[in-house]
């Protein structure tokens, strides 16, 4: 093979110099980092100052459990409403298709800020429209933010909204990938739709509903925004408190760099552990 | 459909088994569709509404037309309009810098054999799916302490050109071109930064694009980063200014839906004009 | 001066070796064609040639020059791509003179070539066309046109025919020959396809697994083939191969025994050592060198299974029946409405007409 170490090198040298200095250095400094104690200037090495702290702090259980809690229960709705979503509009039934796209799609471009803001308006206990419309159904007001379940669902509706038409686009693309003929021997094997559905589509599409639900899991572990904004820091009474809310306020209200990078270093192992995952899930059958 | 013409009985069947199930998906996606769009037509009839109208008992859902009102009540909050223009620079500065970046390593990965090229995709791609969160905090030390770059808009622009989508993305479009392309030119004694710049990227126009739509999106979206690095109000993006009204007792809802609004239709628009490079841009980040 | 030399010319990919020592004269001028199966290593060699693959070992030179370490564009060479490789987002005329515009050509003489090319190739009024307006004959035009702009000593062509129907590919092949006698310059052609080689080639260089096999001129290749490996890929539809066995000599000739035809034999006379009794060997037949019963050395019988008709002559596919192993065979026979099926059909082979090979496939002479 001809190498051509000086021409790809000008051409990779200036995304390097960026990526090692903004990514790769920051990876290993955090991990460093983690192992200081921070609290005094100057900083010094104390393996267990931080990570000890971690294991034995109940907020960070707190956070941790509500984290793994929304993972639990919002990945799987949200992945399972973007397949529907992705199959129904992959039908050449559809009429209006660029209205149906639209509506689900949207969200993809909302920002954090624009649709917190929203979804907090929304849910508001006395003048939002959620609550007046279930009023006018004849159903009581629900004090969404003053108790953790509501709160909770309010987080987790907010989230699948925002983004299960992003995972219905991938799957969109997945579907469009596989080739028409292999259905149409299939129904002239007389396979019905629904089983069509279930041993054609959603074997061929595994690889990607993997790839989404690991995307959909690496995002909702850090999730910040939403319970920053929507649920007031987290509440009520750090209910909604996630690893992202509690990484930024040790990291960035109390200045505690060790410990928030620990933190962080827990959710990268979690990360790492469920990519792992995702090539067991999607490795090629010996 | 009928059976006035004269069609066989199980043709009539079929086509009856056909309407019924296209009744079914419309009479399923049209509320479903109706939810998911209630939340954005919200916005907009909470941004032309005064604030005694949105904290009243009535069900209102449809706009009235108190918006300019809801922008000048924002304006006296903080700099809104300002901090649009601070978005809009960053936004398309960083677009910029990063598809030239990010295509020139693309480029490299996908055309050269090198030294160490091996150890670089394993690198970049390896270290794709690690949380954001893990670089933050040294990143933060770094800028605002060690380079005193907080609230410059270097420190807006710069640490978010990291970001490896593009590397992988273009990296994969110029590998599927015919490679007898370049070779072509190679033999004409054409220099390599010269195919890169007039056969490859021309050729590579669709998927820039939509690079570039992912990119300015992800950058006028930007959070986290923004309210870290640039919390003083004059240096702050729109979305921050946004969001530091948000919770605030003595504050206008109309105003800050109107700002919601005035951060969220320009992407709607360029949405709906490019919506095809939009979902080849996200698509293509499944494609490994 | 523009003669191709190789010497010793070995590529490496990592481990594996895909051209083993190749070693070729080609003269100022002359055509020469690189065939062979795909993966034989004849792009890589031709690729070497252009300065787009390095030389692990040997040496190539160009006009008496060794090139190992120039560059491409400074070899003097122009080529061809398999796929064309036009340049999608330019017109026609930008794609010729894309090379010289972005090396600094002074204007007036990129002007000159690019008219020159288009005049020599009947392209003149596509000039404002762009690539997907075209036709595959006229996209093959340009890519040769944008060769000619270059006004290289040495043009190279990657299996460029490959992509046309077969009416434009022979329309396509006599236009290259117009075009080499018109330049005169040195052709190196490379192709899977015999039938362009054979038409198109002053000599033809055969390649099998990265050997070269034989190099010759086309008719030398078909009337005297090196080995079986050339014998069966020279010449359409290939020539057949009988199983037979050396059951005796005699002075300057082998007597063999074709053992799946009811132990038919045949006195081969030879010029070389005999082969050693006993042995296996092969006879090599021609389709077109069957004749009628009797007229030849010895006649075999045989069951014809299909007749293909093409007009001029017909093709019958036949096979050995139960006079040992059953062998197919393919016969050229003057054009009859043969009815086939099943028919007897009796042939005889020439010793002279026939050739030896060993078990090795080495040409026994």
């Amino acid at each position: 093979m001809r190498y051509q170490n000086a021409t790809a090198y000008r051409f990779l040298a200036p995304y390097l110099l960026i990526f090692s200095i903004f990514w790769l250095w920051p990876i290993i400094d955090s991990f460093l980092i983690s192992f200081q104690a921070t609290r005094t200037v100057p900083w010094r090495f104390a393996p267990t100052f931080n990570w000890g702290r971690l294991i034995g702090d109940p907020a960070f259980f707190n956070a941790l459990k509500n984290t793994l809690l929304i993972l639990v229960i919002q990945v799987p709705v949200m992945i399972s409403l973007a397949i529907v979503m992705a199959v129904l509009l992959n039908s050449p039934l559809l009429k209006a298709r660029g209205l149906f796209r639209f509506a689900f799609f949207a969200p993809v471009v909302v920002g954090e800020v624009a649709y917190s803001a929203v979804f907090r308006l929304m849910f508001n206990l006395d003048y939002g429209i959620i609550n007046k419309l279930l009023n006018s159904i004849g159903l009581p007001s629900v004090d969404w933010f003053t108790n953790v379940t509501p709160a909770m669902a309010v987080i987790m509706m907010a989230v699948t909204w925002r983004w299960a038409g992003y995972n219905a686009i991938i799957l969109l693309a997945g579907l469009q990938s596989i080739p028409e003929d292999v259905y149409e021997a299939a129904t002239l094997d007389r396979v019905s739709k629904v089983k069509q559905f279930f041993y054609i589509t959603l074997p061929l599409l595994k690889p990607i509903i993997v790839f989404c639900a690991v995307l959909s899991i690496i995002g909702t572990m850090q999730l910040f925004t939403e319970p920053f904004l929507i649920t007031e820091r987290g509440g009520p009474g750090g209910g909604t408190e996630t690893l992202g809310l509690l990484l930024y306020r040790q990291g960035f209200r109390s200045l505690n760099f060790g410990y928030a990078s620990a933190i962080a270093y827990t959710m990268a192992g979690l990360a790492i552990a469920i990519s792992l995952v995702q090539i067991w899930l999607t490795r090629e059958p010996k | 459909m009928t059976s006035r013409s004269p069609i066989s009985h199980s043709r009539v069947s079929r086509s009856q088994a056909r309407l019924g199930r296209s009744i079914a998906l419309h009479l399923f996606l049209t509320p479903l569709a109706l939810v998911w769009l209630f939340p954005l037509w919200m916005m907009v009839v909470f941004s032309t509404m005064p604030d005694n109208g949105i904290f009243s008992p009535d069900i209102e859902l449809l706009p009235h037309g108190n918006f300019l009102d809801n922008v000048s009540n924002l304006q006296r909050g903080t700099n809104f309009i300002g901090a649009i223009g601070i978005s809009v620079s960053v936004a398309v500065t960083y677009t910029f810098l990063s598809v030239m970046l990010t295509s020139m390593a693309g480029w490299a990965l996908a055309r050269y054999n090198f030294f160490g090229k091996g150890m670089v995709v394993a690198i970049i791609f390896g270290t794709i799916t690690l949380p954001y969160a893990v670089v933050l905090i040294p990143q933060f030390i770094m800028v605002a302490r060690d380079f005193k770059l907080a609230n410059t808009w270097v420190a807006l622009i710069v640490p978010p050109l990291f970001n490896s989508l593009g590397v992988l993305f273009m990296r994969q479009s110029f590998s599927m071109m015919p490679h007898e392309l370049f070779d072509a030119a190679k033999v004409e004694g054409v220099k390599e930064w010269r195919i890169f710049l007039f056969v490859a990227l021309p050729l590579a126009r669709p998927m820039l694009a939509a690079l570039a739509i992912i990119l300015f999106l992800a950058s006028w979206n930007n959070y986290l980063w923004p309210l870290l690095i640039n919390s003083k109000p004059g240096a702050m993006t729109a979305p921050v200014a946004l969001g530091t009204l948000i919770g605030l007792t003595k504050v206008s809802w109309g105003g800050i839906m109107a700002g919601a609004v005035m951060l969220t239709a320009p992407m709607l628009v360029v949405f709906v004009l490019l919506q095809r490079h939009f979902v080849a841009g996200i698509a293509a980040g499944a494609i490994k | 001066m523009a003669a191709v030399t190789l010497k010793n010319v070995i590529k490496r990919f990592g481990v594996f070796e895909i051209v083993h020592g190749a070693n070729i004269d080609i003269d100022d001028g002359e055509f020469v064609v690189f065939v062979g199966p795909s993966g034989c290593g004849k792009s890589t060699l031709l690729r070497m040639i252009a300065g787009l693959e390095d030389i692990s070992d040997g040496e190539i030179a160009i006009g008496g020059k060794v090139v190992n370490d120039v560059e491409a564009a400074d070899r003097g060479i122009a080529m061809v791509f398999q796929s064309y490789a036009l340049y999608p987002h330019m017109t026609v005329e930008q794609n010729l003179s894309f090379g010289l515009r972005m090396t600094g050509n002074p204007k007036a003489d990129t002007e000159r070539r690019v008219k020159r090319a288009s005049e020599i190739l009947r392209i003149a009024e596509l000039m404002k066309r762009r690539p997907r307006q075209l036709s595959g004959g006229q996209r093959q035009r340009v890519a040769i046109g944008r060769a000619i702009v270059r006004e290289p000593q040495v043009f190279l062509f990657d299996e460029p025919l490959s992509n046309l129907d077969a009416e434009l590919r022979v329309q396509m092949r006599v236009e290259i020959s117009r075009l080499h006698k018109e330049l005169g310059v040195t052709m190196v052609y490379v192709t899977h396809d015999q039938t362009e080689a054979m038409t198109l080639a002053d000599r033809i260089v055969v390649l099998n697994a990265g050997n070269i096999e034989q190099i010759g001129a086309p008719l030398d290749l078909y009337d005297d083939p090196a080995n079986r490996f050339v014998a069966g890929f020279v010449g359409s539809p290939k020539m057949n191969f009988l199983a037979a066995k050396v059951v005796g000599t005699d002075n300057s000739a082998a007597i063999v025994e074709l053992v799946n035809h009811r132990g038919v034999r045949l006195r081969k006379p030879l010029s070389d050592a005999l082969p050693a009794i006993g042995g296996d060997v092969v006879v090599g037949v021609r389709p077109e060198h069957f004749f009628d019963a009797g007229q030849g050395d010895c006649d075999l019988t045989l069951k014809a299974d299909v007749a293909e008709h093409l007009g001029s002559v017909s093709y019958v596919y036949a096979n050995s029946g139960t006079g040992g192993g059953r062998e197919e065979l393919i016969i050229e026979r003057e054009a009859s409405r043969h009815r086939a099926n099943g028919d007897d059909l009796v042939v005889s082979i020439k010793a002279d007409r026939s050739l030896l090979f060993d078990a090795t496939g080495a040409r026994i002479r």
